[in-house]
């Protein structure tokens, strides 16, 4: 057990290591790059649904002005 | 006059409590005969009771160290362990208290941690032993690398991988800085290897050099599979630097990169579909099954509390799992990390060369993803500011933070953040996988 070089059993390590790490994240980024083309693809119907939650709460604070400004004339008005 | 008395009185007091203590303490089963005399009482004139109170004092045990000493583990402590290596131990814990509490450096770890150094260091009381509360918190959680992987389904559940989703291929930069983890592997075997300082193990070196990976959790998993003899000045290395990260970082990066680099301004990133965010937990956790068996400890918690997030069913669970679960966890996790800094463990000379190679690891880290994030901006066909691939050491979102803050210095107005938070994410990831190949190793 002695005999054995610890630095070369570490850099043995370390190309191991780092050929690893870089093809898991690789194929990843492959992956996600697939599954967002897909989802774009396939159901895209999320981005709209994005869109209609927005106008909601245009709507909101458009009808929280329009209230505001009717008790601002109503108050204006006694 | 009545001062006295009243002193004297409360002397007396202590004395006989002792010797009851004593007494009671010597009726288990396995004392000797000899033991079993002294349970009858025998009067004795005040003087020898303060004797035999001095005894039973702290103050005894570190000002007159003796011989055959046992801690918590049943193994005899060195005279100097027993006294100025305590002493040490409790400047050393005054040090870490100033940094977690005037210094705000990642108090929620530091400080119990050193409180559990504080406690584990107490003579006689020996909190350390399996029976003791440290020792039981140590059995519990750590010697069986449970409480890092709570954690980790904590940290999961707190992390948007919208940033990255945005933009895949800052992934390979939390890659790149993994090799703070394996140039400091073959750091630390050169040290035990040509110095003869110290004397390191392959299965140590490997330990200690996950501290590069900048992930606490991750380096408390390794260090209790695979050097838990190590595991306290490991993990006292990982947070301290973790937290210095700010400090660290900046002159790196700064280096190696040119003013022009560090002012460009990057695209604003896509928006991300919810159902990206749902499928890619499951994603990783398809590969690590393929790929990597033994790191679905680390990233199966981790992609469960992702999962559990973005699922948007049980906000319940995921919310438990942010705050009340992972608090929880990180007192005993801190707590339990702390018994191991009692002075004979922990004043060797091991823990010098664990805190060089550390810094080694940290900076190693840092320079290769710089220095990655170099190479893709040169070849991508959109700009990359190569300040974000300093973020790929994972210590999320410290890391990220600490390049939005320098990308700001250099242009005000230029916001790194969320760019930065992509390869930071992916780091915690690399350092996962990169942990799961050094557990594969030593199979």
């Amino acid at each position: 057990m002695e005999e054995i070089n610890l630095v070369s059993e570490a850099l043995k390590f370390m190309v191991l290591g780092m050929i690893v790490v870089f093809i898991f994240l690789a194929v990843l980024v492959q992956l996600m790059k697939l599954q967002a083309k897909l989802i774009g693809k396939y159901f895209p119907e999320k981005k709209p649904m994005v869109k209609p939650t927005v106008q909601a709460t245009d709507e909101k604070a458009q009808t929280a002005a329009i209230i505001a400004a009717i008790t601002e004339f109503n108050k204006n008005k006694s | 006059m009545k001062v006295k008395k009243l002193f004297l009185m409360l002397m007396l007091a202590f004395a006989t409590l002792s010797i009851t203590v004593q007494a009671s303490g010597n009726t288990q089963p396995e004392a000797t005969t000899e033991v079993a005399e002294e349970k009858v009482y025998e009067s004795r004139s005040i003087g020898q009771m303060l004797v035999s109170f001095y005894d039973t004092t702290g103050l005894k045990a570190i000002v007159q160290p003796q011989d055959g000493i046992t801690n918590g583990q049943g193994q005899e402590m060195s005279i100097f362990a027993q006294s100025f290596g305590r002493i040490m131990m409790f400047i050393i814990i005054g040090v870490l208290f100033y940094l977690a509490i005037a210094k705000n450096f990642e108090p929620l770890l530091l400080l119990p941690i050193a409180f559990g150094g504080l406690l584990a260091n107490i003579p006689i009381a020996n909190m350390t032993s399996d029976h003791g509360m440290l020792g039981i918190i140590y059995n519990m959680g750590i010697a069986n690398e449970f409480f890092p992987l709570l954690i980790f389904m904590g940290v999961g559940a707190m992390t948007d991988f919208g940033p990255l989703l945005s933009r895949p291929k800052t992934a390979l930069l939390g890659g790149a800085a993994q090799f703070g983890i394996f140039g400091s592997l073959v750091g630390a075997a050169a040290l035990s290897q040509y110095t003869g300082m110290v004397d390191f193990s392959l299965k140590q070196c490997s330990a200690i050099s996950i501290i590069g990976g900048a992930d606490g959790p991750t380096s408390i998993f390794i260090a209790s599979a695979l050097a838990p003899e190590l595991l306290g000045a490991i993990a006292v290395a990982a947070y301290s630097y973790m937290a210095l990260v700010p400090v660290i970082q900046p002159p790196i990066m700064r280096a190696l990169t040119t003013k022009e680099e560090r002012q460009i301004v990057m695209k604003s990133t896509r928006k991300v579909n919810r159902l990206e965010k749902l499928l890619f937990p499951l994603v990783v956790i398809a590969m690590t099954i393929l790929v990597l068996p033994d790191a679905t400890p680390l990233i199966g918690a981790f992609a469960f509390g992702n999962f559990a997030k973005e699922s948007g069913v049980v906000d319940r669970l995921s919310n438990e799992m942010q705050n009340s679960l992972i608090n929880i966890v990180t007192i005993f996790l801190g707590l339990g990390v702390g018994s191991t800094l009692a002075s004979d463990k922990f004043l060797v000379v091991e823990t010098l060369g664990i805190m060089i190679i550390g810094l080694l690891a940290f900076a190693a880290g840092t320079a290769a993803g710089v220095l990655m994030a170099k190479i893709m901006n040169k070849y991508s066909d959109e700009p990359i500011n190569p300040l974000i691939g300093a973020a790929g050491v994972s210590a999320v979102p410290m890391a990220a933070r600490v390049v939005s803050k320098v990308g700001s210095e250099e242009k005000p107005g230029n916001i790194l953040l969320m760019h930065a938070m992509g390869p930071n994410v992916a780091g915690v990831i690399g350092s996962a996988v990169a942990a799961g190949v050094l557990l594969s190793i030593f199979k």
